[in-house]
C-alpha cells in the first residue's frame, strides 16, 4: 500500500502507550461505530496488554473465530514471556495466517482496518500487526451478461479483485505474470492492480501506466471507467482508448500479446491497454472459430461500423441533394413513399433516430420484465403506425433499422456508443451539405483517429502507421500458426509465440487410409 | 467570457443551419421526366414531356395514370422547358430522362441546335436514347400508355435495348455517339424509328389497358439515315439488319434462307463479327468488309437432312449468301438512293490513311456513292437443335 501523507502533512506514528493509541482510535472513529476494540492480557505475563481491533461489518466471522482459538493457544504458550516482548515474537505465532504484516503509523493502520484486516496493538510496541480477515461476501463467478459468446469460456469477472486475479492466474500459470497493487481515490482507497507478463509487456508502457495511475487525484474510484477517463491520452476524444472486458480469456489473450491489464476492485470490467481501434471490432470468439469464418465475421463488423456511422447520413444526403445517383425505379419508389410526408428527409431521419435512441435507453434502464413491452411499442406503434399515418416514410424506418442492427453487431459497448453519437453529427452534416458534408466529416474523423493514442501507441496501428506484417490480426484473422510474432510496438519482445511447424506430416496427408 | 463562448457557439450553429441546404431538394418536390418529345410547329418547337406520377406507380391499385403529359410551345428549347413550370406544381427533374423522341419534321429539319441544349445543360446525363417518331409526331408517341411496364418511357427504353440485342434491326444511340457521328466528316448517324400501331383505340388512360389488346402500341421499325444532322430517308427492316451486320452491331437475330422452292431453313445467329479493311486501288479507296457469323439451326421446313455431312457446307453457304444479300441491300440504298455514308467508311479511311483523307474529306458523301465495297461473309453452323433430322423426313433406302 502506498503511504499517503495525511492532511496536516505529518505522519502520526504509533505511540508506545497502548491506552493512548486506543483513545485516539476511538476518537477518530467515534464511539458508536462498528469498530470493535478488544483488550486482553496475556496470562501471567505481568501487564502485557494486547488489543485486537477490527471493524465488525468488514471481517469474516469464521476468521475471527479461528483467530480467537489461535489467541487462546497464544495465551497459554506465552506464559513465560516478559513485559515488552518484541512484537516479532508475536509475529511468529501468526506466521500461518494470511497476509500478516506490520505497520508504524496511524494512516496505514486505518487503511488496514478499513480494508477488513484485524489489527493487533501491543503495549510497549511502536508497531502494529495486521492480519487479513476480510469477508468474501459478493457475487460468485457467473456467466457474462454483456459479452456473450457461443464458443468459448463462459465465466466472467466479478466485483472482487481477488477473484478476478484468480481467474487470470488460473489461465496463465507463469511466474512472469506480475500483479502490482496500487490504491487510488483519496477517500475510497480503491485497490487497483496492474497485471502484466514480465518480458512480454513493454517496460515503457508498464511504467507509463504506473506513473499515470500514481498521478490520479480524485476522491473516489468506483468503476474502471473512472480510470479510463482520468488517464487516457486524449481526454476530449469520444473514442475509448482502453478496452474493457468482462471475460478473463480476453484479458489473458491481451496479456499474452504484451498488453497491460488494469483491475479495479468493485467492478467486473477489466481494462486492457494499449487498445487499438481494430480491437474494438474484434471478439474473443474470433480466435476459437475457424480463421476463415472469423475473418468474414470481422469483415462484417467493419461493414457494420460503417453502416452505423453512415447509412442515415447517406440516405439524407442522397434523397435531398444527389437524386441522380439513385437508380430511377428506386427513385420513383422513394418518391412515392415520400408523397404526403410533411417533414424534410433530414428531420424525418433525425426524429426516427432519436426515437430509436430513446427506445434503446429506455430498454436498458427499465426493469427487465418491461423490456418486451418496450420493444412491442417500438416496433409496432412507432414503426408501423408512423408509416401508416403518413408521418414517416417507410424508407426511413428501414434505414433506422439497418443502423440499429449494425450498431448491435459491434461487440464493444463503448465503441458502439461512440459511433452512435457520431452518427448524429454525420446526419446533420448530410442534411446541410449533402455528400460533400459527409466526406468532410469523414476526413475530420480519420484525422482525429490518426491523432489519438492509447498509452503512447497510435490508435490506428498497424494500419496507420503501417507495420509490415502487422496486419495478420486486424480485419482478417490469419491462422494461429501464421501469427508468429506479437504485435510490434505493444509487446516488448520479438520472440516467436507460435512455431510454424505442422504436426501432421506430409506423408500422412498424402496417404489417407484407415488405420 | 461566458458570453463570448455562447456567441461563438451561436455563430458556428448559424453558419451551419442558416446558410445550409443550398440546392437541396426533397424528392417529393420533383417531377421526374422520363421522356421528351420534340416536334416542329410554325412558331418553333412543340415540346412534350412525360413526367412520372410516383403515387400511381408505387401504389398497387390506382385510378391515376402512371405518367402525366405536359406540352408547351415556343421557339427556344430552354425557354419551353422553363415554361412547363407554369403548368406544374413541381420542379422538373431531368437526370432520369430515358428517351428523346424527335418528330419526323424536326429530324428532317436538322437536330444540331437541339443537341446543344442536351449537352450543355448539366442536369441531363448522357445515357438516354434518341429515336424518331415515324409517320407521326413525338407528341402522339408520348401520349400512348403501355401495358406491363406502366411507364411508357421505361417501356420504350427497355424495348429498344432488347430488340437491338435480339432482333438486330434497331440501333440504340446515345448522345455522345450521335454527336460524334455528326461531327465526323466520314460518318453519318442513324436513329431508330418508332411507330404507332394501326389499332383503333388510343390508350390515353389506364382503363383502356384493362383489355388484352386492340389498342395502339408502340413499336420500333427500321433505321432512319441522316446526312449530317438531317434525316434523309428510312431503311427498311432488311436494310437495317444489313447496316448492323456491316457496322458490327449484331448480337443475336434470326435469318431464314430458301434452299429450293420446298426447303426453307431458319437460322439463329448467335455471334456475328465484322471487320472493315481499307485498300487503295489505283489511288482510289476501296473497302472490304469481312463478316463472320456463327449460327444454330432453328427451323427446317421441308425435307432436308441438316445432320448429313455433305449438307454442312450447303447450310453455311446458304446463310452467308443471305447475310451478304442483306448487306448489299443496305449498301445500295445508302449509296444510290440516300447518298449518305452511314457506315462510317470515311472514318475508316481517315484512321488508316489520314493524309489521303485530307483530299477525300470534302464532298465525301458524293465520293461515297461510287466507293467500291466488297462484302465477304463466312458462316459457321454450330448446333442443329435438340433434334437433328426433320421429324417427318423419310429415310432414303
Amino acid at each position: 500500500m502506498s503511504k499517503k501523507v495525511n492532511e496536516a502533512g505529518s505522519v502520526i506514528s504509533i505511540s508506545r502507550d497502548i491506552e493512548e493509541n486506543i483513545n485516539r482510535l476511538e476518537n477518530d472513529f467515534g464511539h458508536d461505530s462498528d469498530l470493535v476494540v478488544h483488550c486482553f492480557k496475556i496470562k501471567r505475563s505481568k501487564g502485557l496488554i494486547c488489543a485486537n481491533i477490527y471493524i465488525k461489518s468488514l471481517v469474516d466471522r469464521s476468521t475471527i473465530n479461528s483467530l480467537s482459538i489461535e489467541l487462546g493457544k497464544l495465551k497459554s504458550e506465552c506464559r513465560n514471556e516478559k513485559p515488552g516482548t518484541n512484537i516479532d515474537a508475536l509475529m511468529s505465532y501468526f506466521s500461518g495466517l494470511r497476509d500478516a504484516k506490520e505497520g508504524f503509523d496511524f494512516e496505514a493502520l486505518y487503511t488496514d482496518l478499513l480494508s477488513g484486516n484485524i489489527v493487533f496493538l501491543i503495549d510497549g510496541c511502536e508497531k502494529y500487526l495486521a492480519v487479513a480477515a476480510n469477508s468474501d461476501e459478493g457475487r460468485s463467478i457467473e456467466e457474462s451478461s454483456a459479452q456473450t459468446v457461443v464458443r468459448g469460456p463462459k465465466d466472467a469477472f466479478t466485483e472482487k479483485i481477488n477473484t478476478n486475479i484468480l481467474l487470470i492466474r488460473k489461465r496463465i500459470k507463469s511466474k512472469d505474470l506480475k500483479v502490482e497493487y496500487l490504491s487510488a481515490g483519496s477517500i475510497t482507497k480503491t485497490t487497483i492492480s496492474l497485471v502484466y507478463i514480465h518480458k512480454i509487456a513493454k517496460d515503457e508502457i508498464v511504467q507509463e501506466i504506473r506513473t499515470r495511475l500514481g498521478k490520479i487525484e480524485i476522491d473516489g474510484i468506483l468503476e474502471s471507467g473512472y480510470i479510463d477517463e482520468l488517464i487516457k491520452d486524449d481526454r476530449y476524444s469520444i473514442f475509448p482508448t482502453f478496452l474493457s472486458s468482462e471475460k478473463p480469456d480476453t484479458v489473458a489473450a491481451a496479456l499474452l500479446e504484451g498488453r497491460v491489464a488494469i483491475l479495479v476492485d468493485g467492478t467486473p470490467y477489466v481494462l486492457t491497454a494499449p487498445a487499438l481501434m481494430i480491437e474494438f471490432l474484434q471478439s474473443s470468439e474470433d480466435y476459437y472459430l475457424h480463421y476463415i469464418v472469423s475473418s468474414v465475421l470481422r469483415f462484417l463488423r467493419v461493414i457494420a461500423f460503417l453502416l452505423t456511422l453512415l447509412v442515415p447520413a447517406i440516405y439524407v444526403a442522397v434523397t435531398t441533394f444527389h437524386h441522380e445517383i439513385i437508380p430511377t425505379p428506386l427513385l420513383v419508389n422513394i418518391a412515392a413513399q415520400r408523397e404526403g410526408v410533411p417533414f424534410p428527409a433530414l428531420l424525418e431521419a433525425l426524429m426516427m433516430e432519436i426515437t430509436f435512441e430513446l427506445l434503446r435507453e429506455a430498454g436498458i434502464r427499465m426493469p427487465r420484465a418491461i423490456g418486451p413491452a418496450i420493444s412491442i411499442v417500438g416496433a409496432l406503434v412507432l414503426g408501423q403506425a408512423a408509416v401508416e399515418a403518413g408521418i414517416i416514410s417507410a424508407a426511413v424506418v428501414i434505414v433506422v433499422s439497418i443502423t440499429a442492427i449494425s450498431s448491435f453487431a459491434i461487440r464493444n459497448y463503448e465503441m458502439s456508443n461512440a459511433i452512435r453519437l457520431l452518427k448524429f453529427i454525420f446526419l446533420l452534416l448530410a442534411g446541410v451539405l449533402g455528400l460533400y458534408g459527409v466526406l468532410m466529416g469523414l476526413i475530420v474523423l480519420v484525422l482525429h483517429l490518426c491523432k489519438i493514442k492509447s498509452i503512447t501507441v497510435p490508435y490506428l496501428t498497424p494500419i496507420a502507421p503501417k507495420i509490415k506484417g502487422g496486419n495478420k490480426d486486424t480485419i482478417f484473422r490469419f491462422p494461429l500458426w501464421k501469427m508468429k510474432y506479437r504485435p510490434v510496438g505493444i509487446s516488448g519482445t520479438d520472440a516467436a509465440r507460435a512455431g510454424g511447424g505442422n504436426p501432421v506430416n506430409s506423408s500422412q496427408k498424402e496417404k489417407p487410409e484407415f488405420r | 467570457m461566458k458570453l463570448k463562448r455562447l456567441l461563438f457557439i451561436l455563430i458556428i450553429l448559424s453558419t451551419i443551419f442558416l446558410t445550409g441546404c443550398w440546392s437541396s431538394r426533397e424528392i417529393n418536390t420533383l417531377a421526374i421526366a422520363v421522356c421528351i418529345g420534340i416536334d416542329k410547329t410554325e412558331n418553333g418547337y412543340l415540346v412534350t414531356k412525360q413526367v412520372l406520377n410516383p403515387r400511381a406507380i408505387a401504389t398497387k391499385v390506382t385510378a391515376e395514370s402512371p405518367v402525366v403529359i405536359y406540352t408547351a410551345e415556343g421557339d427556344d428549347l430552354a425557354e419551353i422547358v422553363r415554361r412547363f413550370t407554369t403548368q406544374s406544381s413541381r420542379i422538373f427533374y431531368n437526370a432520369d430522362l430515358r428517351m428523346v423522341v424527335f418528330g419526323e419534321d424536326v429530324a428532317k429539319d436538322g437536330i444540331q441546335n437541339i443537341l446543344d441544349y442536351f449537352l450543355r445543360n448539366y442536369e441531363y446525363r448522357t445515357d438516354f436514347y434518341f429515336v424518331i417518331a415515324k409517320n407521326s409526331t413525338a407528341n402522339e408517341v408520348l401520349g400512348i400508355l403501355t401495358p406491363i411496364e406502366s411507364v411508357p418511357g421505361f417501356s420504350m427504353y427497355i424495348s429498344l435495348k432488347m430488340s437491338e440485342e435480339k432482333w438486330a434491326a434497331m440501333k440504340s444511340v446515345r448522345i455522345i455517339e450521335l454527336v460524334n457521328s455528326i461531327i465526323a466528316d466520314g460518318d453519318n448517324p442513324v436513329l431508330t424509328g418508332i411507330e404507332i400501331s394501326q389499332d383503333e383505340i388510343s390508350p390515353k388512360s389506364t382503363d383502356m389497358l384493362k383489355q388484352s389488346g386492340e389498342y395502339k402500341k408502340l413499336k420500333y421499325t427500321g433505321l432512319g439515315a441522316f446526312n449530317k444532322d438531317k434525316l434523309v430517308g428510312w431503311l427498311d427492316e432488311d436494310e437495317s439488319k444489313g447496316y448492323n451486320y456491316i457496322t458490327d452491331n449484331v448480337k443475336n437475330t434470326i435469318e431464314h434462307a430458301d434452299y429450293d422452292s420446298k426447303v426453307k431453313i431458319t437460322y439463329e445467329i448467335i455471334n456475328a463479327k465484322s471487320r472493315t479493311k481499307v485498300y487503295f486501288l489505283e489511288n482510289k479507296p476501296a473497302i472490304e468488309v469481312k463478316i463472320k457469323t456463327k449460327c444454330n439451326i432453328e427451323i427446317v421446313e421441308g425435307e432436308f437432312d441438316v445432320s448429313a455431312e455433305e449438307n454442312k457446307q450447303v447450310l453455311n453457304e446458304l446463310l452467308a449468301s443471305k447475310v451478304k444479300l442483306l448487306c448489299e441491300k443496305a449498301l445500295n440504298k445508302a449509296q444510290k438512293e440516300l447518298k449518305t455514308d452511314i457506315f462510317g467508311f470515311g472514318e475508316a479511311i481517315h484512321r488508316k490513311y489520314p493524309k489521303a483523307w485530307e483530299k477525300l474529306k470534302d464532298d465525301w458523301n458524293d465520293k461515297f456513292t461510287d466507293l467500291p465495297v466488297n462484302i465477304t461473309v463466312e458462316a459457321e453452323t454450330k448446333q442443329l437443335g435438340q433434334i437433328t433430322k426433320p421429324l417427318f423426313m423419310k429415310e432414303k433406302e
